[in-house]
């Protein structure tokens, strides 16, 4: 049971970073949207305004964390193109895809779409942990910020999961190794 | 005296708010800060959806955005929209930071960037300009 250089990257990149940003995302929401005069104490909206900006603040940094080493460390294997004659494209994912009737799309459309969405999810964290930051309490009295903030938090949710969701069935149809 | 929010939740009525905010030691921060941060968020995945479609409809555009031979254009579109990205802030927060925007107007102008840089992410779209 051994994973090689490239499958212990491959694995960072998606089973631990991205999964991690997909799975802090429910306590960021849970956290943003509970920030309600009406539903606790004041020294209980302190505390929770204290775990939230630890928490939407480590997202964004999981988040670009993730985007950059899917880039820069793991999609140059993906996209390698195999020297001239190669038959077996085990160790060429884009060309697999490409090479096999019926995987073309998990290319031309999957990946595509992938690669590029995914780049939208730091950038609408980064703004969200700014606007967390930067007001901190003053969320908790502002219901119209807090709204707009939680809307850009689920669309930065919503661009790592489709980029997610295709890089796992990707994988399976062609894993980097 | 800290009063934002006036739209109330959960039936309070507006002195139970003025008393959170005061309890809360609330200083009141105009929100041009995050409508920049919320308009340029929008500008930056418009950015990356522009490159994206501009890199399909320009065969010089794909070579130029080639900085790395690993990664392809995709490392120029990347590199070139968070550039893009963080300029917009930055340059948006300069003239808001210190006033009050309406909410209405940041919505709209977020929301159709957004839509139009994903819009530009996708690839049935971007291969319409495909030369």
């Amino acid at each position: 049971m051994e994973l090689t250089n490239r499958e212990t990257w491959a694995a960072l990149h998606g089973m631990v970073f991205g999964s991690l940003f997909l799975l802090a995302f429910a306590g960021g929401l849970a956290g943003l949207w509970s920030l309600r005069p009406e539903w606790v104490t004041i020294s209980g909206l302190r505390e929770r305004m204290l775990r939230l900006k630890l928490g939407v603040t480590s997202m964004a940094l999981i988040a670009w964390v993730t985007v950059i080493t899917g880039t820069w460390i793991v999609y140059p294997w993906y996209r390698a193109a195999p020297p001239q004659g190669t038959t077996d494209f085990t160790d060429y994912p884009r060309s697999l895809l490409l090479a096999t009737p019926g995987k073309e799309d998990w290319h031309t459309f999957g990946m595509e779409w992938k690669e590029h969405i995914a780049w939208a999810s730091p950038i609408l964290a980064t703004a969200v942990a700014f606007i967390v930051l930067y007001y901190g309490s003053q969320l908790i009295v502002d219901k119209r910020l807090r709204m707009l903030t939680i809307g850009l938090f689920v669309a930065a949710f919503a661009a790592a999961g489709v980029a997610g969701l295709l890089g796992a069935l990707i994988t399976k149809a062609a894993p980097v190794q | 005296m800290a009063t934002m929010g006036s739209r109330l939740e959960g039936g309070r009525t507006a002195e139970d708010v003025r008393w959170t905010a005061e309890e809360l030691e609330l200083v009141e921060k105009a929100n041009g800060p995050a409508a920049a941060a919320l308009m340029g968020a929008g500008l930056g995945v418009f950015w990356l959806g522009l490159l994206t479609t501009l890199n399909e409809a320009s065969t010089k555009i794909h070579d130029w955005l080639i900085f790395d031979e690993g990664v392809g254009p995709l490392s120029g579109k990347t590199i070139v929209a968070v550039v893009l990205w963080l300029g917009s802030w930055a340059v948006l927060s300069v003239p808001l930071w210190r006033r009050n925007i309406s909410y209405g107007m940041v919505i709209a102008v977020t929301v159709a960037f957004l839509a139009m840089g994903f819009i530009g992410t996708f690839p049935k779209f971007f291969e319409l300009f495909a030369e």
